[in-house]
């Protein structure tokens, strides 16, 4: 990855520089374009001559935004959450031949000047970066950088293969979905490989909306390039003329990445008629959804792309019958960078990872309450141990893991005594969670289950596209019992009758977004059915978030009088004298929590 | 043709037959609500389920293939059509004394013959020609009574007193209340009226009366 050493033959100055500022959505959002300006402004300040590299992100979040800094002489040095000011210190500095300040340099080498490698940090040695090697090191906006990579060397060896082969491979592979279901993909392909009929379409799956999952948009706004050789595969191992990539409108970087993706790849050839000199054509479209989140359904997805907007019953499948009543494949985005990787590296390098049952590596996004929220790629079959503790850092200070929600709102929560469990399809779907598209959410002590249960409800809710009956009314129905069990007014029956409501939905709704919907719900009522009962018969809430179960006290051993609380009361709750204890009238109190903010002696108490 | 088993009796039908065409070549029947033959079969309502080689799928919809087991009723498949009805019912204002359809609809006889609680006496008081006696001002207790009684009396000019008993669900109390106090039925005529189950009413709908019998009076 030193390309300053690769490029550098003795005709270019030491000073020469190489900078690496990634540019995603996520960089951006921590100030990445500020920082570029600052870098820019304080090269010329500094009359240095250096390239600016806009890249992708590597997926440690939690450094964001960071920069790379390479030079001859000196190792490739990352430097974490820099902020527009810091950047011509650290460039001056690093020229200069000190590293401090820095977080690790990249390099095989163990330490340099007390800075350590990027190996030695946890949240990097302990993935493996199969997928995602290129994300945060090239630029994703030029086809040369992957190029160099390797890339486009699947395709050309795909070509060479007849189409059988190909799908042979991918099947000896094991490689099954990534987006959530883990259908082998090969499968699928045989299925429309099979059909008789002129035309065939390829689908890449990038609608992506499950609340704390990024790893699509992540990659495909670092390395589009990548997905884009995978659908081509795809494509030339049914026999498509035409494949479309499904991306939401919500995230504009991705599609225009990709956009840029397409269009070169139609310049250098690996698009369009007459693909390498084989008699393969295929075109690919780039289609921004109105974005809802049902239809990154599969029956929903095609009907968005035809003009329509709901999910249909399925059979037929999408490989019989699918978009304009074609044989169509649908893959997710990681699936088809999977395809692309394992023909530019061979099947080894794939297979070696994972268990018996399911291959590879997965990228999973940690988000909630970690140290270091991220997207980290690991073999499947990691314990969720190793990926919540050792790679994102654990909870907080002060806090304990409770639980953690696999795959989004269609997940379940895998509650703290079974963080032993390895990540892989069929276990965590025995233990009422699913792999999803592979988002972690760490739920802490703080957070109420039946809270956490209500939000992805509530989601599922208004995402829910009201076609069939289970998923319209039920849902809603899950919704208000857990609405009542918040408030204290449920009683022991309406938890029953919640578990079944919820196998009735899931049993009986058109779809998998019904038919995972009570997921939340069913999980934990599983593992937490305790604090279930204790809103129920207690009316207590015990990590005090539910407002209608708490009430707030001021402590009169503590309160000074000062007056604030009563002050910035909205409903004039609180009354009292300056420098004797306040009181707060319960009657009136609206549960804001203004009061436990604002007082400076942490006199208000939550009982 | 192919060959499939509805409750293991063997039957032939079309290839680009559904399930439900099986079913009922083999004289069994499954409740419907949402399909339309040869009009309208996107499959919404999921009453229809039957199994097909034990996966619970919409009769209405799913294509036969060759030695498919189908089971059409079992006491899981017979939960999950009650569940989806009442859920129905559940966002459905059951108004029959105002409903155009004066009771005499696809969904209430649906109800009634899967056995489904909560659907007031006057959804089963088909009124002959007849207005219905609430609307005309009487003090009948049909809407907010548990059908099963064929309503005879209301059908006669008799206003219903409720010997069927009351309907737990409050919803419907409120909807029926309001109806009354349009029509200024008095607390003590209401009382009288109740006066069959007044003593047993459970404390929940007992306040109820009592809060919306203080606002209005």
């Amino acid at each position: 990855m030193s390309e300053a050493l690769e490029l550098g033959s003795g005709t270019r100055k030491i000073s020469e520089l190489i900078v690496r500022v990634p540019l995603a959505s996520c960089t951006l959002a921590a100030g990445a374009s500020k920082v570029l300006e600052s870098i820019e402004k304080a090269l010329g300040k500094l009359g240095l001559e250096a390239r600016v590299k806009k890249t992708g992100c590597m997926g440690l979040c939690y450094l964001d935004p960071w920069i790379e800094l390479e030079s001859r002489g000196l190792p490739p040095t990352i430097y974490a959450n820099v902020k527009p000011e810091q950047a011509e210190g650290i460039i001056r500095r690093y020229v200069e031949g000190d590293l401090s300040g820095a977080l690790a340099v990249r390099s095989e080498a163990s330490g340099f000047k007390g800075v350590p490698t990027l190996n030695s940090l946890p949240e990097w040695r302990l993935q493996v970066r199969y997928v995602s090697r290129n994300c945060g090191f090239i630029d994703p906006e030029s086809i040369e950088d992957y190029l160099r990579t390797g890339g486009y060397s699947g395709l050309k060896k795909a070509l060479k293969l007849g189409r059988e082969e190909v799908i042979e491979i991918v099947r000896k592979s094991g490689l099954r979905g990534r987006g959530g279901a883990g259908f082998p993909t090969w499968y699928k392909w045989r299925v429309a490989y099979e059909q008789r009929s002129d035309v065939k379409y390829v689908i890449c799956n990038g609608d992506e909306g499950d609340p704390g999952a990024f790893m699509n948009r992540l990659l495909a706004e670092s390395d589009p390039h990548r997905v884009l050789e995978g659908l081509i595969i795809a494509g030339y191992a049914i026999g498509a003329s035409r494949g479309y990539i499904f991306v939401r409108a919500e995230k504009p970087l991705m599609a225009d990445r990709l956009e840029v993706a397409v269009r070169q790849a139609r310049d250098y050839g690996f698009l369009g008629e007459k693909i390498l000199g084989t008699d393969f054509s295929f075109d690919v479209e780039v289609y921004r959804s109105a974005g809802a989140f049902v239809c990154g359904e599969e029956t929903a997805l095609i009907a968005a792309i035809e003009g329509r907007s709901r999910p249909r019953q399925r059979p037929p499948y999408p490989a019989t019958s699918g978009l304009w009543g074609k044989p169509t494949v649908i893959n997710n985005v990681e699936t088809l960078a999977h395809v692309a990787t394992i023909f530019q590296t061979g099947l080894d390098e794939f297979t070696k990872y994972g268990t018996e049952r399911s291959k590879g590596t997965k990228m999973f996004c940690v988000t909630g309450s970690v140290r270091k929220t991220g997207v980290y790629e690991v073999p499947i079959g990691t314990k969720i141990r190793t990926l919540v503790y050792e790679l994102a850092g654990g909870p907080p200070d002060g806090r304990s893991v409770k639980a953690v929600q696999v795959g989004g709102p269609s997940g379940g929560c895998i509650p703290a005594d079974l963080l032993d469990l390895e990540l892989d399809y069929e276990t965590l779907q025995s233990y009422g969670a699913i792999m999803g598209s592979g988002g972690l959410v760490v739920i802490d002590n703080t957070n109420c289950m039946v809270d956490v249960a209500k939000y992805f409800i509530t989601f599922t809710l208004a995402e829910s596209c009201g076609k069939c009956l289970p998923c319209r009314v039920g849902v809603k129905v899950l919704g208000d019992i857990l609405e009542k069990v918040a408030s204290g007014t449920a009683t022991l029956e309406d938890l029953e009758l919640l578990r079944e409501l919820g196998e009735s939905i899931m049993r009986s709704s058109l779809c998998a977004l019904g038919g995972t919907a009570p997921n939340p719900v069913l999980s934990t009522l599983r593992y937490f059915k305790n604090e279930y009962e204790e809103h129920v018969v207690m009316r207590r809430c015990p990590a005090k978030v539910c407002s209608r179960l708490v009430t707030y006290e001021i402590d009169p051993a503590r309160c000074r009088g000062c007056g604030q609380c009563a002050k910035n009361c909205p409903v004039s709750a609180i009354s009292g004298q300056p420098g004797k204890a306040f009181k707060i009238d319960t009657s009136r109190c609206t549960k804001c929590g203004q009061c436990l903010i604002i007082c400076p002696f942490g006199a208000v108490v939550k009982g | 043709m192919v060959k499939v088993y509805v409750n293991n009796n063997e039957v032939e039908v079309s290839q680009d037959a559904l399930v439900i065409d099986a079913v009922e070549k083999a004289g069994y029947e499954v409740p419907t609500l949402c399909y339309l033959k040869g009009l309208f079969n996107e499959a919404t309502c999921r009453i229809c389920v039957v199994k097909v080689n034990g996966k619970v799928v919409p009769s209405c919809r799913f294509p036969v293939f060759e030695g498919a087991r189908i089971i059409v009723d079992d006491s899981e498949l017979r939960r999950l059509r009650r569940v989806n009805l009442e859920l129905l019912l559940a966002t459905h204002e059951i108004k029959c004394w105002s409903c155009v359809r004066k009771g005499m609809c696809e969904l209430l006889s649906l109800s009634k013959r899967l056995g489904v609680e909560g659907i007031p006496v006057c959804s089963e008081c088909p009124l002959r020609g007849r207005s219905c006696l609430v609307l005309k001002g009487f003090p009948c207790l049909g809407p907010l009574t548990v059908a099963g009684c064929d309503a005879e009396c209301p059908r006669r000019g008799s206003p219903c007193i409720g010997c069927r008993g009351y309907i737990m669900s409050e919803d419907v109390w409120v909807r029926a209340l309001e109806e009354f106090y349009k029509d200024n039925v008095s607390l003590n005529e209401l009382k009288s009226l109740i006066s069959f189950f007044w003593s047993y009413l459970p404390q929940n709908l007992y306040r109820l009366v009592r809060e919306v019998s203080n606002v209005e009076y």
